[in-house]
């Protein structure tokens, strides 16, 4: 399956969100969908579950028009809520009944996911009775319930504590692995470097970047190597920077991030290394992290590199 | 049709199993177990003797006459009158009073007039009416043997009677007032009760976010008719069930009822008033429903449901004022206006029919009238629940709800 995002904008008011966003998700490979707050991650979705209407553009699955609720989707909303009154299993067997379920199908799968999240003994409990961190548990599970073959979560991992997000994780892994297609958004950039194999960046309602997350974690650092020393940069870093001009430098805790312009200095600045001074704890490529990327694509005035 | 049956089923499941639903359908049919059984009970009470005599009403009583001769001649009406009973004046009369030696007191100035004294009156004295009585009966005796008339020619002159029945052909109004205003304070009770219960669960929604995985799972249009066909079972179920108890309460005990009482219950309720009954305030019903149900979709908090709601609960109100007028006036022209405008026509159509022979056009066009206001106020819930999903947070004006939400597709 391909789901492919052409050219969506969206307007609430006067003020347009959404400035025709286009980007695609591949079944079989994560997609982590990132940006700041307000940047339109959540608006994005909505207009992708069909909860807003976009003003403009089209969402097109295998080339043909996306219809949430005729396709086995499974939806995990930023602002999360269930009955608070009413039985945690009767609740997820209603919802999985509502997205085409048999009676029989949801109660198999409702008791599957409450029991993969180690909840197995509130299922006859009301929600409200629940712990936050639990309830938000079951929300999760709600959105896995009756198999489905999209999964679109909107902040999954917000609130969830290590073990459980090591739970969801999984749960997100083997439904890649078994070839869905998958989508979520997320401001916590370990847990998508380590699922997401795609990452699309969006800013002020403007897709800054998407694609494979190696490919662009190679462009990012593309012509850059990393320099780290014992010594503080400010001992080495000037003259560095004179015996090679042309080369640019971005400092960092430990080191340096130094743009060589195209040029292949790696070797000659081994050699100018050796003659000084310095004991160097690292040397080599840069391979930018995803918080790097993203705070040097969506950081604005705080970029910080 | 698939998704509304799972959401009927959820909802009236929800709303049956409440607690508060189970506890308040028992008080409410052991309340009306009990009214049915309540004049047996008195009964229990009630020693089923004659009347109370009336020297009963006389004991502890004290006595002022104008004369010795006045005195003779009603002692032997009032049985046996102690010396210390009867007093000089009425000033001496009312000092005993004070003092509580007599608990009442009688100045008679003739035969036929008296002034009774009491320190404290008790409501339900019969005292005064009792001594009118005996002294009427007394002087009619008296002047019975100076004209020569025998009792039996009196009982026979005071025993002739004449005897007429009523044919109704229309609308027995007396008889029907008490059941049609029964069945008038039914739909309002479940109209308000349920209505407002379909507000909140709307916004409860709303409130706890479940409303996005509603409408993402299944379309609106399923979901709101889902909830209020439920709604609508759920009061048939738990006022049926009242309704039950009152009729069987009244089977059991209607040998017990006082026979103006027992002809106002059973009335002269025809099929065709049961007919209109049904339709209108079932349809009327329904499209409060969808009323209450569109606005509980506007507010972002439980908090606001009552403000939200207050238009709609005004016009019920206002409904129920006008079906109070059409008691007593039924085809006075608010009354006939009030029974063909929807909004109003839920209980005063019902109540006009009950009251009055009300001509099949006005029905039909009532009745066409509502089935398109139930079907025009379906499509706006559905409209306004579809934009009540997607905001939150600032208040709207209602038109502008309305605009936006038909603006929508």
């Amino acid at each position: 399956m391909k789901l492919d995002i052409q050219d969506i904008r969206k307007s609430f008011g006067d003020k347009e969100i959404l400035h025709g966003i286009t980007f695609s998700v591949n079944s079989g490979r994560a997609m982590g969908f990132l940006g700041r707050n307000g940047a339109g991650k959540s608006t994005t979705i909505r207009c992708l579950m069909d909860v807003f209407r976009p003003d403009s553009g089209r969402f097109l699955l295998d080339g043909q028009p996306f219809k949430p609720r005729s396709l086995r989707i499974g939806y995990l909303p930023e602002e999360r809520g269930m009955y608070q009154k009413n039985e945690v299993l009767e609740q997820l067997v209603y919802f999985a009944r509502l997205r085409g379920a048999t009676r029989k199908d949801a109660v198999r799968s409702a008791n599957e996911w409450v029991d993969a999240f180690e909840l197995g003994e509130f299922k006859k409990k009301k929600l409200e009775t629940l712990s936050k961190g639990n309830q938000q548990k079951i929300q999760i599970a709600q959105s896995f319930l009756n198999d489905p073959d999209i999964l679109i979560l909107d902040e999954p991992f917000s609130g969830l504590d290590p073990v459980n997000a090591q739970i969801f994780k999984d749960a997100v892994q083997r439904f890649v692995s078994e070839g869905r297609l998958v989508i979520f958004s997320s401001h916590q950039m370990g847990y998508v470097e380590e699922i997401c194999d795609d990452v699309t960046l969006i800013h002020h309602g403007d897709i800054l970047l998407s694609g494979s997350l190696d490919a662009i974690k190679r462009e990012e650092g593309r012509d850059k190597l990393f320099l780290s020393a014992l010594e503080p940069a400010d001992a080495w870093l000037p003259a560095l920077l004179q015996a090679f001009p042309g080369m640019t430098a971005q400092r960092t805790e430990d080191g340096a991030i130094l743009d060589t312009g195209g040029q292949p200095l790696q070797g000659a600045l081994l050699a100018y290394l050796s003659g000084q001074p310095v004991t160097i704890r690292s040397f080599g490529l840069y391979e930018p992290s995803l918080t790097a990327i993203f705070i040097r694509k969506a950081g604005d005035e705080h970029a910080g590199l | 049709m698939r998704d509304f049956n799972i959401i009927f089923a959820y909802e009236l499941k929800t709303q049956l199993g409440k607690k508060t639903t189970r506890v308040t359908t028992l008080i409410l049919v052991l309340v009306v177990v009990l009214l049915t059984f309540l004049p047996r009970i008195i009964g229990l009470f009630d020693s089923g003797g004659p009347p109370k005599a009336p020297e009963t009403a006389f004991e502890q009583a004290g006595y002022v006459f104008a004369d010795d001769a006045l005195r003779q001649s009603l002692t032997p009406l009032l049985g046996s009158v102690p010396e210390d009973a009867v007093y000089p004046d009425r000033a001496a009369l009312a000092d005993a009073l004070k003092a509580k030696d007599v608990g009442v007191g009688f100045v008679f100035t003739d035969d036929l007039r008296f002034e009774t004294l009491y320190l404290d009156r008790p409501p339900e004295s019969q005292t005064e009416q009792q001594m009118a009585a005996l002294l009427t009966e007394a002087k009619k005796m008296r002047l019975m043997n100076e004209k020569g008339v025998s009792a039996e020619d009196l009982a026979l002159i005071e025993g002739t009677r004449a005897e007429g029945f009523s044919t109704v052909l229309g609308r027995d109004r007396l008889n029907n007032m008490m059941l049609a205003m029964a069945l008038m304070v039914l739909v309002y009770m479940v109209v308000l009760l349920y209505g407002n219960g379909v507000s909140t669960t709307i916004a409860r929604e709303k409130d706890s976010r479940t409303m996005e995985i509603l409408i993402t799972s299944t379309r609106p249009a399923s979901l709101i008719i889902g909830k209020v066909a439920a709604s609508g079972v759920a009061a048939v179920v738990q006022f049926g069930l009242v309704v039950l108890a009152g009729v069987i309460g009244y089977k059991l005990n209607q040998d017990t009822y006082p026979e103006m009482l027992r002809a106002m219950l059973s009335g002269s309720l025809t099929a065709e008033y049961l007919a209109v009954y049904l339709f209108f305030s079932i349809t009327g019903y329904i499209m409060y429903l969808f009323l209450f149900a569109a606005l509980g979709s506007t507010v972002s908090k439980m908090e606001d449901v009552g403000s939200a709601t207050a238009l709609v609960q005004f016009l019920f109100i206002f409904a129920y004022i006008i079906s109070t007028f059409a008691m007593n006036l039924p085809d006075s022209a608010i009354s006939v206006i009030g029974s063909i405008v929807p909004l109003t026509s839920v209980m005063v159509m019902p109540l006009r029919s009950a009251m009055s022979t009300v001509p099949i056009g006005q029905i039909i066009l009532a009745g066409a009238l509502m089935l398109l206001f139930v079907v025009f106020f379906a499509f706006l819930s559905i409209k306004i629940y579809r934009w009540g999903s997607l905001n939150y947070g600032n208040k709207t004006r209602l038109g502008r709800i309305v605009r936006e939400a038909l603006r929508h597709e």
